[in-house]
């Protein structure tokens, strides 16, 4: 197994709170694997972590082998690591087209004075970038809104725009921050089928944070469930789903008796 | 009809107190005054001394007609009686307030009252003028009145206009009547007919060639001002609109252009007479030298934070050129005098030849904002715009992209500094106070931001428009302030706000366009 993610005891504090606490993560290629977790719970700071927006302070992280932590964002991103956000953040004046455009960026070699002149490399770089752009939109059914602001698309719409943005770059480790908030089921169930499309057709490591436990159990190869900062436990979806220690951290301590003793009544129904 | 009431209440009272604060300060004689010129042709001047009445009573028309109009309810469909008893009120309103006004100055003037203590503008003459030379009584009543009255005729059009579908309606049976004339389409092959756009533009060469021989000096002296001033707006443009940093000492640049100009070029202090096109060249580089010297400890600040310690230096670089320290250099307070101008085979630029040294340049200026604009550079500048964090994130270099910004800005503003000198022939610190950083902001953000044909059209409203006022002498600042906050509560994105490149599909994949159009 080769691990596009590695961290190694990663800590990250925030004055006196201890945000992140030496967590230990593998995200192995080409899995889909999903953090979870309380409110609070560290997820996004972990997220950030990675995709270099804070620097831990203490720890590493490694990107299929190369350590990238305390490198700025952009040099983390030319790495090969994409990621959206939990609100959304889209280029907002600009047009759906531009925004993916503006994610292939670091892939386009000509310069601001080749612009002015307009010479022949920058003209076929620009309309290679601009088919690149469109075939991506298709990809994630936006083909027929190139030219909308971004601000005036449909909530769903923006999300599929940011994973396609995300996507312009070629990333080899997609960070998805909580894809499906504020969607109603059947748009759930949509992003769910279309993360899986994305992971099987695009040979991209996927790493969630994901609030919804119907997508994460049904599409998580690997679940890392985080509380109060500390890593509590790790996992297939269904060695979670039993986890004692889940059950109390997202229900209180009492919750996990409560729920054996469920468990052992329906054994009793069932045997009776 | 209580909407209608309260409406009309409201824009009485506040058309009232607008006409009495306008009266006090003089500028209804003014407003006046402009209308006689304008219809002076055929009204002859007033019998024994006194100004023509008419003009006054047409200033209150006005007033009333537009009272009338913003007594309107925009909300709602309203019956034509209500729409007419809302301007009814607000003329009543508005009228109560003007007359009583002018009731009271009039008489406190007929009891020997002076208001010029405190209002200069009103002396016995224009308060004479205010009260039609009759009783302040009668003209209070001849204000009500007149107020009244065209206060709902202004309610009566605002009710006609506001059947818009109607009107919209008889347009469209009027363009299919001309046979399609103004179809979309159609105008838009005349646009992409390669051979129409040449001609168009060869007529456009000629008629800028051709206008400054036909202006004079004078009009060529604050044409040139204004292309200055749309280069320093295009740079600025580069900086603000583009990259969203907020640099409030733009003028150092100019200033370090202008200056670096004049040393190299002007006998004294220095004698260096450098050739006229190196100059502007090096004057080009120091100014972009500075933009870098500049950029590099502070661009990690933003927003507020930038905006203050630019504010800064810009006024650090205009207090040193002045300062004693540096007097050998830049000749002090006296400033720099005689700078070098440009030759035409052997004779000096008259100012036709420099308008169009101005033009040129302009025309090169707009051609590499646009292409860097539409660039990826120019996207990552607008993505950095948007949101800093994220374009980062995505894989732009924010620092490098920024100081690019900056310093192309500075060159920019290189380049206007140095003209700018070469045209005054003189150089000194005062033309650089922060009012030209303000102003060049000012261009920036009322053409609307990012915008190309908005710093144009903005450099012509701000530098232009205070020239055409100076008819009104005291009250240009005024009424351009005026302007000023009428367009930005009308349209608050700017003159001609920016829009984002459309790619069309066609542009990428022909095939693709195909079959879109099978599909319909």
């Amino acid at each position: 197994m080769i691990a596009a993610v590695q961290a190694s005891q990663v800590t990250k504090c925030f004055g006196g709170l201890t945000a992140v606490n030496t967590v230990d993560l593998i995200v192995p290629k080409g899995s889909i694997s999903s953090i979870i977790g309380p409110n609070g719970a560290g997820k996004t700071t972990l997220f950030n972590c990675v995709s270099g927006f804070y620097v831990p302070d203490s720890g590493e992280i490694q990107f299929f082998g190369q350590p990238i932590s305390g490198l700025a964002t952009h040099q983390i991103s030319k790495c090969g690591i994409a990621r959206t956000y939990q609100n959304i953040r889209l280029f907002k004046e600009m047009t759906a087209v531009e925004n993916v455009l503006v994610g292939q960026h670091h892939r386009m070699r000509s310069t601001w004075i080749e612009a002015i002149f307009h010479t022949p490399r920058y003209y076929q770089e620009e309309q290679k970038a601009l088919e690149k752009a469109l075939e991506l939109l298709d990809f994630v059914g936006l083909s027929g809104l190139e030219d909308t602001p971004a601000y005036n698309l449909p909530y769903g719409a923006q999300r599929r725009l940011e994973i396609a943005r995300a996507l312009a770059s070629d990333p080899a480790l997609l960070l998805l921050d909580e894809p499906t908030a504020g969607m109603n089921p059947q748009e759930t169930d949509e992003m769910t089928a279309f993360i899986k499309n994305l992971r099987d057709t695009r040979e991209i490591t996927i790493l969630l944070i994901e609030h919804d436990m119907r997508v994460v159990m049904d599409i998580s190869d690997q679940i890392t469930v985080l509380d109060y900062g500390m890593k509590i436990a790790e996992g297939k979806p269904a060695e979670i789903q039993s986890n004692q220690r889940v059950i109390e951290a997202y229900l209180g301590p009492g919750a996990a008796a409560l729920s054996e003793k469920f468990r052992r009544k329906k054994t009793l129904y069932a045997y009776s | 009809m209580k909407t209608s009431l309260t409406k009309g209440l409201r824009s009485g009272i506040v058309f009232g107190i607008v006409f009495i604060f306008l009266m006090l300060i003089g500028f209804i004689n003014v407003g006046a005054d402009m209308v006689g010129d304008i219809s002076s042709a055929s009204a002859a001047s007033g019998a024994g001394g006194r100004l023509p009445v008419g003009d006054l009573l047409i200033v209150i028309a006005v007033f009333g007609v537009f009272c009338g109009i913003a007594a309107r309810s925009k909300s709602e469909e309203v019956q034509w009686w209500s729409a007419l008893l809302g301007g009814l009120t607000a003329g009543i309103t508005a009228g109560l307030l003007m007359g009583v006004a002018i009731w009271l100055v009039g008489s406190l003037s007929l009891d020997g009252v002076d208001f010029r203590t405190y209002l200069p503008s009103l002396n016995p003459a224009s308060i004479q003028y205010l009260t039609f030379y009759s009783y302040p009584q009668s003209a209070g009543l001849t204000y009500l009145m007149y107020m009244a009255i065209f206060s709902v005729a202004g309610a009566a059009l605002a009710w006609l206009l506001s059947f818009r579908d109607w009107l919209a309606k008889s347009w469209n049976s009027c363009k299919t009547g001309l046979g399609g004339w103004f179809e979309k389409k159609d105008v838009s092959r005349i646009f992409s007919n390669q051979w129409l756009m040449i001609v168009v533009f060869l007529a456009a060469g000629i008629l800028l060639y051709f206008l400054p021989l036909a202006w004079g000096s004078y009009w060529n002296y604050i044409m040139g001002t204004v292309a200055i001033y749309i280069l320093l707006g295009l740079g600025l443009n580069i900086i603000v609109g583009y990259s969203g940093q907020l640099v409030l000492g733009y003028v150092a640049f100019f200033a370090t252009g202008a200056y670096t100009f004049a040393l190299l070029t002007a006998p004294t202090p220095h004698g260096i007479e450098m050739n006229l096109w190196l100059a502007v060249g090096l004057s080009i580089l120091v100014s972009t030298l500075t933009g870098l010297l500049l950029g590099l400890p502070i661009l990690n600040l933003r927003g507020d934070y930038l905006a203050i310690v630019t504010l800064g230096f810009g006024e650090i670089v205009r207090i040193l050129i002045r300062s004693d320290l540096l007097t050998s250099l830049t000749n002090g307070p006296k400033g720099v005098t005689s700078v070098g101008q440009p030759n035409l085979f052997g004779s000096p630029f008259s100012d036709v030849n420099f308008m169009h040294l101005l033009m040129l340049l302009v025309l090169i200026g707009l051609f590499i904002a646009k292409r860097l604009k539409d660039s990826n550079t120019g996207r990552a500048w607008i993505a950095i715009r948007e949101d800093q964090t994220v374009a980062q994130a995505t894989g732009i270099n924010t620092f490098k992209h920024k100081i690019l910004a900056l310093l192309l800005g500075a060159a920019f503003a290189g380049l206007a500094g140095a003209l700018f000198a070469s045209r005054n022939q003189f150089t000194g610190p005062e033309d650089f106070t922060l009012m030209v950083s303000v102003n060049v902001l000012c261009i920036v953000i009322v053409g609307g931001m990012g915008s190309l044909p908005g710093v144009v059209l903005g450099a012509f409203v701000l530098k232009g428009i205070p020239e055409l006022l100076r008819e009104m002498a005291d009250y240009r600042l005024l009424v351009f302030g005026a302007l000023l906050v009428v367009m930005m509560i009308v349209r608050p994105e700017g003159l001609w706000p920016a829009r984002r490149v459309r790619f069309k599909r066609s542009h990428a994949d022909p095939d693709r366009q195909d079959a879109v159009e099978v599909e319909v």
